[in-house]
This record gives C-alpha cells, structure tokens and sequence, in this order.
C-alpha cells in the first residue's frame, strides 16, 4: 500500500515538476520514497524478478555509456529504462525506479540501467543485484567532494568482495586501479569458494597504435603500482594513465584477455572507444547480435552535452563536457583535431562542478591555445579561468589585461582574442557572432554551465 | 643583468593533487614578463642533494595519504640539505601536505603519529573522521610589510588598495589541524575560513623566507604580489645589490594584474570582505 501511494506520488512530483520548468523532477520522488521507506529500492526489485540490472561506474563515460548500452537494446527490442544522468545517487535510483513501475509496483521492462557516482556504489550494491556491473575508469574529480581517488577504490574493493556470483564484472584493463580491483575479487572470490562460483571477468582495453600518445599528460593519477607502489611503466599511453601499463618491481601487469577492437561508430576521441568497448561487451554477453551493435553504433546520436550538438540562429554549436583535467583535456584534445578556432569555456564551482576550481591548472591548456582564433570565457569562475588562460598563452610580454573584460555592447569594435563574459547569455551570443556558415562554436563547460548553456540555446530545462 | 632563477619544484609527481603546478606556471611566467630567465627543477623521488641546493626558489605542493607516505621516506633522507636552506633563507612556498611535514609531527586520525621533518616550529593533528574536514573558500589578512602594494600598483589599481594592508584569497580542503609553536609567526588572520585549525584564526606561518599555508586555488595565481614577493626574495638573495643599491630592497617592473585581482576580489567578496 505504500508502496502505491509512493509511486503515485512521485509520479505526480514529475509530471508537475515538468509542467512548471523546473527541471526532469529527478531525484526528489526517490528522496521521499526513500525517506519513507528505507528499503523502498530493494522491495521493488524483491517484486520485479525478471528485471535485469546494468550497473555503471566510474568517473568519466558513464553517461555515453549508458545511452549506447540503451540504444542498442532497444533496437535490440528489449525493453529498456536508465536513470537520469546526473541523478545517480541513491535517490536518483529510487525515482527512477519509481517512474517507471505501474502502480502496482510492477516495472514492466527487461533491463535497468543506472549510472552510478564513485561514492555511491557501494551503497547502492548493497540494495541492488545487478546482472552487470562496469567500472569504467576512476579519475580525479571533484576532490573537495570525494577527497581521493585511492579512498575511493578502497571502498571500492570492499563492496566488491560482497558482489554476488550473478553479477558480471566488465572492466577497464587499461585503468591499473581498476584492473587491480578485478584480480582482488578474482582471489577474494577463490578464497570464499561461492556456490554458484564467480563468474569470470571481463577486461577491455585499447590496442590501437594509431591512438597511442607520445607525451604523458600533466594531470595524471594511478601513475603507482596499486599493489606494491612503485612507478609503473607504460608501453603505451592512450590518455591520462591509461594504457598498457606494467609494474617492474612486482610484474602485475594489464590483463591478457582484454577485448579491444572497438565498432564503428558516430562518436569521436579516444575517450570514447573505452566507453565503446565496455557497451559492446555488455550488449554482446545479452546476446544482441552484432548487426544490430553495429547499426546502433553507427546510428547513435550523443547525450546531451557530450557532443552534442545544437542549433541556434542559424548557428551550429557543439557542447564537450568538460568536468575535471582528464576529460578537459580529452576535449581540447578532440576539437583541435576537427579544426577548432571559436571556443568558449564555462566554469562553475557550484556542487555538481566541485567548488574547487584549482583543477583547472592541472589542465594543459598550453597544449592547444595558441590555435584557437577566439576564446570566450564565462561562468561563476570566468575570472579564474580568464588567469588561467592569460598564463597558458605563448604571450612575450605581461598581457593587457583590461582588454580581456568585456564589454557586453554590441557596437564594440575589440577584436580581442580572449574576452571574458559574467553574463552567459551575452558569452554565448557573443561566441556565435564569431561563427561562419560552415564553422562550429565549441563550448567546453562543467557539469551545471552545461545544463545552463542547454538552457539557453535549446530554451527549456533537461534536468 | 641577466637574471635566472632555479626554482626547485619538489616531487612534482607525486605532490601535485590540487592544480598546484598553477604556482610553479604563475612563478615562471611572471618573471619571464620581466626578462628573469627561469629553471624549473623537477626534484623527484631520488633526486640528487646537488640539484636540491643549486635552487633559488624551493615549492612543494600536498597529495593524498599514500603518495605522502613515499614522499616522507624518501625526503627524510635529504632533510638536513633542506633544513640547512631554510634556516640559510632559501625563499619557499610550502603547500598542505608539504606544509604539515615540514613540521615537527603529524598525527593521523588513529592516532599514528608520523615524524614530520622538524624545520618548523609546528604540530599537525588529524582529530578523527567524526570531526568534519576544514573545506572552502577563504580569506586571511596579511600585515608583513613585505606584502606591501608598491606605489606603482596602486595607482594601477585605483580603489582597491587603500592602505598597506592586504589580503590572500585560496581554498582550503584539509582534515589535519595544524598549531604553532612560538617560534614561528602565522602568515596571516583568518577573516573568514578555517586556516590552520579553525580555532584561533592563524592561517599559514612564515619562517624566515619559507611560507607554509593551507590554500589552494592555486594560491599564486591570485594573489599576485605573494608571486612576487617570492620572486623578490629569490632575486635579492642570488644577486643581492651591491653599493647605493644596497639600501634598497630590489623593485620588480609592474605587471598588468588587473584580472588577478579582478578574481581576488570576486573571492572576498564571496566571503563578505570588501579589499
């Protein structure tokens, strides 16, 4: 009986939620729920046994992923839902799951699939059984949110030892960090004998020498053997420390046995043939076939903001999802090669962006300013990234930096390279001024200057 | 003259969790602007005594636990090198982490007490994972006269410098509380943060020309007569002016800071302090 009136309600939440704008309604149904009844998550998968749970972690991807993963099922004909992005704490679980359930506390579909923040997995593998679980990689982010990248995989590695026999591992063999989770549950599980046993891993990497990279990125974490701390070397480097790496000191290596020949697909940059493989090994282990991996993949449109690319005036700009150093400079890295010269950068320090904003000094900008035509910079930290810029520019003499604060008059003849905007509004409209016919406009936000910059181009709330 | 400064950046590799690498670029560059030539030393794990002492300028930054643990092993085995230039004067910036262990302990959240070098006159206890973590933005006051705004700068600035007091703009993001002991002065009042351990209102410490504090922002790119003030002292002890020149300390060409303190000041403001 709760249950139905909680499922009601939420549903009603979203339905008004949407109506007036403010935004997909989320995560506060599941809030409620949850705050009503503790095991409100679990109950509903106690009564739904033919629902199958994909798990997605991992600090870059897992949005990409989760849309990838769903398109191919579904074109597959399975029937398939996914938690918003963005929305994937407990709460944001729980709405989902309540959305999308009758009022009878059924769900009528064949797959879940829910993208799941670093801190929150093990939380949530302790209410939810998944059928698989991906880790796709773990990057610094938001540091003043989750302090550190080896606390995590610790915490991390204790909730895999409680994974049950069910649940398919697929992980990233390029990440040392998280191929080293995979072999400590290999042995925790031989040392426990479970009944069904475990099922074995599996591992995805990349093999491609054509997107090997020859320098080592600044901002590079789990550069040390997770077993016995030593610097790892690396025979190859696909970006930040991932590659095929291998420890000398006490010869752990990249797993073997790794799945690495990605499909054809719509997206670009190396980061996303990661997200590529560890769909295709999911769908694949369903048993979707590959016609239909491929025609998806070959099909796919982006999630928002990662890629994706909007209209607006006759404009064409196109949104890069930039949140920490890694995928910062996997986006610098993947406009330059489609040609870049418009550009506009957006920093918030608002809690989904982390209110720490020194990253941005782990990011290589000197790599790549010098070729952009126009920078425009904006969002709650434009003055910080306008430093940022300044001291990343190949500039012989100290910059006038007056000229960089813009004057949001349209007459205004400054033709300067980099001008810095408070105002977001007159920052995008300002970026595609600058924009020709054929030419795009790159914008390379955090996580809630994306959802703002959406807003103003598409003119309605995603989330 | 041809000026050049060696700034000795220890343990990039390890100790650079939170975008302190800023310092090192806000460092170089603003002396580049000025025709002061720079050498960024990168002192990694097992570097040489040699390349430690042959630096004008010394900055070490913080990590997370693990990689501070490989680091203290192996600074401890240069420690009187580095103990011998600071009290020699050798200007520093001194990060976090880099910050506590040049202290005299740091006692973990367990109670683990971990040997910090012994150069300052500090103590650093982590008072346990109940106690929250000292995160945000903040503002310190500074009254060293060093940190005074030249004539220059002020006419540049206009409103913003109306006496000689100044302030520094960073994040902290620290679990350990770190106490003073008498033999060392605090680098600046807290106005509005935690700073060392949000009890009495110190925030960092200056030991001769070493400078220790908790922020990050990176803490350089914001305060850009911190940066050069550091520069200052480098350049006065390597080529210190012989003669007249002698009486006077050495002025820096003034740069163009507007934006920095464009960004100072949204920060303070932020916090509720009007610079």
């Amino acid at each position: 009986m709760l249950n139905l009136l909680l499922i009601m309600l939420g549903k009603t939440i979203v339905i008004i939620s949407r109506l007036f704008n403010f935004g997909h309604g989320s995560t506060w149904p599941g809030h409620f729920a949850l705050n009503l009844k503790k095991n409100f998550i679990k109950d509903i998968i106690k009564l739904n046994p033919h629902l199958k749970i994909i798990l997605i972690a991992g600090t870059n991807g897992k949005t990409t992923t989760g849309k990838l993963i769903k398109t191919i099922l579904e074109r597959g004909k399975y029937r398939v839902f996914q938690n918003e992005s963005g929305a994937n704490l407990l709460n944001g679980i729980a709405s989902s799951m309540l959305l999308h359930s009758s009022i009878l506390s059924t769900i009528n579909y064949d797959y879940a699939i829910f993208e799941i923040d670093e801190n929150t997995l093990p939380l949530v593998l302790n209410e939810v059984t998944s059928s698989y679980l991906i880790l796709l990689n773990l990057f610094r982010d938001q540091l003043d949110r989750y302090g550190e990248v080896n606390t995590i995989a610790s915490k991390w590695k204790k909730a895999l030892e409680k994974l049950p026999a069910k649940t398919q591992l697929i992980l990233n063999a390029d990440d040392p960090q998280v191929a080293y989770l995979g072999i400590q549950k290999e042995q925790f599980s031989a040392s426990v004998n479970t009944n069904p046993p475990q099922g074995c891993t599996l591992y995805f990497g990349l093999n491609d020498k054509k997107l090997f990279q020859t320098k080592r990125q600044h901002a590079v974490d789990s550069t040390y053997c997770p077993k016995c701390s030593s610097k790892l070397h690396y025979h190859s480097i696909c970006y930040s420390h991932l590659g095929n790496w291998e420890c000398r000191t006490c010869q752990f290596k990249r797993p073997t046995n790794i799945f690495s020949t990605p499909p054809q697909s719509t997206l670009i940059g190396t980061y996303n043939y990661y997200n590529i493989l560890a769909t295709t090994l999911v769908t694949k282990k369903i048993g979707v076939s590959d016609a239909t991996i491929n025609k998806s993949l070959k099909t796919f449109t982006p999630a928002f903001g990662r890629q994706e690319i909007l209209k607006f005036d006759g404009k064409k700009a196109q949104i890069f999802l930039s949140k920490n150093p890694t995928s910062f400079n996997e986006s610098l890295r993947t406009i330059k090669s489609l040609g870049a010269k418009e550009i506009l950068f957006v920093l918030n320090d608002q809690i989904p962006d982390g209110c720490d904003v020194s990253w941005i000094w782990d990011v290589d900008f000197e790599n790549y300013i010098d070729n952009f035509k126009h920078i425009i910079v904006s969002g709650d930290r434009c003055y910080d990234m306008g430093i940022r810029i300044k001291y990343a520019r190949t500039q012989n003499s100290n910059v006038k930096s007056q000229k960089y604060l813009a004057k949001p008059d349209p007459a205004s003849q400054d033709k300067s390279r980099v001008k810095i905007y408070e105002k977001l509004d007159d920052a995008v409209r300002n970026g595609l001024s600058n924009v020709k016919d054929n030419e795009t406009l790159y914008i390379l936000p955090t996580y809630s200057a994306m959802l703002e910059v959406r807003k103003i181009l598409t003119g309605k709330k995603i989330l | 003259m041809n000026y050049k400064l060696v700034i000795g950046w220890l343990y990039p590799e390890l100790m650079s969790t939170y975008g302190d690498r800023g310092n090192i670029i806000c460092l170089k560059k603003r002396c580049e602007w000025r025709g002061v030539k720079t050498e960024v030393k990168n002192l990694d794990l097992g570097f040489k005594i040699y390349d430690l002492r042959s630096c004008d300028f010394l900055f070490m930054g913080g990590a997370q636990d693990r990689q501070q643990k490989i680091v203290a092993h192996d600074l401890k085995k240069k420690s009187e090198t580095l103990k011998e230039m600071i009290e020699a004067g050798t200007p520093g910036l001194y990060i976090c982490g880099a910050y506590q262990f040049l202290g005299k302990y740091y006692k973990e959240a367990d109670g683990t007490i971990i040997e910090g070098l012994g150069i300052l006159d500090l103590y650093t206890e982590n008072p346990g994972e109940n106690h929250k973590r000292l995160i945000g933005n903040i503002t310190v006051e500074i009254y060293d006269l060093r940190f005074k705004i030249y004539e220059n700068e002020k006419k540049n600035h206009k409103s913003y410098f109306i006496n000689h007091k100044s302030t520094l703009v960073g994040f902290e993001n620290h679990g350990g509380r770190t106490y003073l002991g008498k033999g060392i002065k605090p680098l600046g009042t807290v106005l509005k943060g935690f700073g060392n351990n949000g009890e009495d209102k110190t925030e960092g410490a200056i030991y001769k020309n070493s400078f220790g504090s908790y922020l990050h922002g990176p803490i350089l790119p914001k305060n850009p007569h911190f940066a050069d003030l550091l520069i200052k002292l480098a350049l006065e002890r390597k080529y210190p002016p012989s003669g007249e020149a002698s009486k006077k300390s050495m002025d820096l060409s003034p740069l163009d800071d507007f934006l920095e303190w464009q960004a100072h000041e949204a920060i303070a403001k932020r916090l509720g302090i009007s610079v």
